[in-house]
């Protein structure tokens, strides 16, 4: 089963990342990605950049109009995302808890629409 | 195209004979996997190309030998041990065939590699990836795209499992008496895991995944070519042919999976039910009953009848309540629910699920609420069938099974005006 990790970042988690002493949990993240690339359960993943860059699309009388900016300022926002091949989202959920942001923002693990099924 | 198929066959019929050859030859079961997986891929450039050699079994081995001895060459110089070098070296004469390599007992080697590939110590997953790759003769980049993950992502889970396999340090020979039932029940599971990967894949973009039933089917032939008495072994196969005769039929011209009763059963194959029914009852008469052997009587019965109403579903419910013994299993009891209500009717299915949830027996998932929502729709109850099958429609993973709950919602909905 594949399942998309949502992580999620807040200005705070921002500055302890890349600050000082940020290393140590940027060595964390690098020693994650190792073992879940070698384990053959890491399928893809991309770290965003930060939301000042955002730009929205949404509709004005039925017409999509561009801004600068954000959807809405929140206190925390979706920073990046990995994708796992899992045995079961217990696993997945597992290495969701060991990336840093699940202790300093958040984390989601929500399950990929899967194109094969049975009849029932 | 036929002869490219036709070069395709035969690479992978020879691969793990090749392969089981270089193993016993050389030990380093993984050096060895990987020099043959760069035979195969020379084979399937160079024979559709130049022509098929005189012998393809021989050509294979001395390529798979030369990259083999190129490779452990390179390794050594690597670790500069180079006085290393000079035993491995081997004279020409050795890289062809030799005079008994041919005449091998096959099935014996099978055996052996589908043991190794299937190691307890694995993961399923890299189970399934080493024996598509060692015994199966697919490339890494064939089985990355049947399970659509990325190549990088499948070679390293072949190369993990290689590594936990040496590791182990097992060997390459059959597992002792001892323990053998057990390991040979990991082989099954790892067949029946790559039979149903390519069984549920409806057709679509992924046209390789249906052939991964396909070659589920030719593997479970070749294990029960080698182990003929064994009624699990021949349980497993009937399986797979009992089910997989109904595949073209469980799909829609849309794309959309059909339920068994409304299959058109005259599209079922009906050669490959009487193979799957033939195996099914030399087994049922040889050796003790497994839960393989009851999953295959359980889709004869099915296979046998001319419709959902005809189906004789007291023998199906009598089946599953024998397989809940021999191999319970969440997917088991809602099955048998599923009878239970065929049986004695919708209310008898609804009072069991009550039961079985009062009990912890049954967790929520979207199976659960589908077959809740079809109970409650044959008892005429509309309103709570569309919420159950919008909570299934919900609660799935699959896109066709979501579309398939959505479109039977739509259908009360649109009853209910």
């Amino acid at each position: 089963m594949k399942y998309m990790l949502l992580i999620y970042d807040n200005p705070d988690t921002r500055e302890r990342f890349f600050g000082p002493g940020g290393e140590s949990l940027r060595a964390e993240i690098d020693a994650l990605m190792t073992e879940i690339t070698e384990a053959g359960e890491l399928v893809g993943g991309e770290a965003l950049a930060d939301p000042a860059t955002t730009r929205t699309v949404r509709p004005h009388d039925g017409v999509p109009v561009i801004t600068d900016g954000p959807l809405a300022e929140a206190k925390e926002h979706f920073a990046g995302y990995l994708i796992v091949d899992c045995e079961t989202i217990e696993r997945a959920s597992a290495i969701a808890a060991r990336w840093p942001n699940a202790r300093t923002a958040a984390m989601e693990v929500r399950a990929i629409m899967n194109p094969s099924g049975t009849e029932m | 195209v036929n002869r490219d198929r036709r070069v395709e066959d035969l690479v992978r019929e020879l691969a793990p004979r090749v392969l089981a050859t270089l193993v016993r030859r050389y030990g380093r079961f993984d050096a060895c996997e990987d020099a043959v997986q760069e035979a195969l891929l020379a084979a399937a450039t160079q024979w559709p190309a130049d022509g098929m050699p005189g012998n393809p079994h021989g050509w294979l081995l001395t390529v798979a030998t030369r990259r083999l001895i190129e490779g452990l060459r390179s390794d050594q110089a690597r670790r500069r041990r180079e006085d290393a070098v000079a035993a491995l070296a081997a004279p020409d004469a050795f890289l062809a065939p030799g005079p008994g390599d041919q005449d091998l007992p096959q099935a014996d080697d099978t055996l052996r590699l589908l043991f190794l590939c299937c190691h307890p110590a694995l993961s399923p997953a890299s189970q399934v990836a080493l024996t598509l790759r060692a015994v199966g003769g697919l490339t890494t980049a064939e089985i990355a795209h049947a399970f659509l993950v990325p190549e990088a992502t499948m070679a390293q889970r072949i190369s993990r499992a290689k590594g936990a396999i040496k590791a182990s340090g097992t060997r390459f020979e059959l597992p002792p008496q001892e323990g053998r039932a057990a390991r040979l029940s990991v082989v099954l599971h790892v067949l029946y895991l790559v039979f149903n990967e390519g069984y549920s894949a409806t057709s679509g973009p992924h046209l390789l995944r249906p052939e991964l039933s396909t070659e589920a089917i030719r593997l479970a032939r070749v294990l029960q070519h080698a182990l003929p008495n064994d009624g699990e072994v021949a349980g497993l196969l009937a399986l797979m042919l009992l089910t997989d005769a109904r595949r073209s039929a469980r799909n829609g011209s849309d794309g959309n999976l059909v339920p068994l009763a409304e299959q058109d059963r005259a599209r079922w194959n009906r050669a490959q039910i009487a193979e799957g029914v033939s195996l099914l009852t030399n087994a049922l008469h040889r050796d003790r009953l497994g839960a393989y052997q009851l999953q295959a009587a359980i889709a004869a019965v099915h296979d046998e009848a001319a419709s959902t109403e005809t189906t004789d579903w007291r023998e199906i419910l009598a089946l599953y309540e024998l397989l809940e013994r021999l191999g319970p299993s969440p997917v088991v009891t809602l099955n048998r629910v599923v009878a239970v209500a065929m049986v004695r009717g919708p209310q008898a299915g609804l009072a069991l699920i009550a039961t079985l949830a009062a009990d912890g027996g049954l967790r929520e998932s979207h199976r659960l609420e589908a077959v809740r929502a079809h109970l409650l729709e044959m008892t005429g109850d509309a309103t709570a069938a569309l919420a159950a099958y919008e909570r299934a429609a919900t609660l799935t993973t699959s896109l066709p099974e979501r579309r398939y709950l959505q479109k039977r919602a739509a259908r009360l909905s649109d009853d209910r005006g």
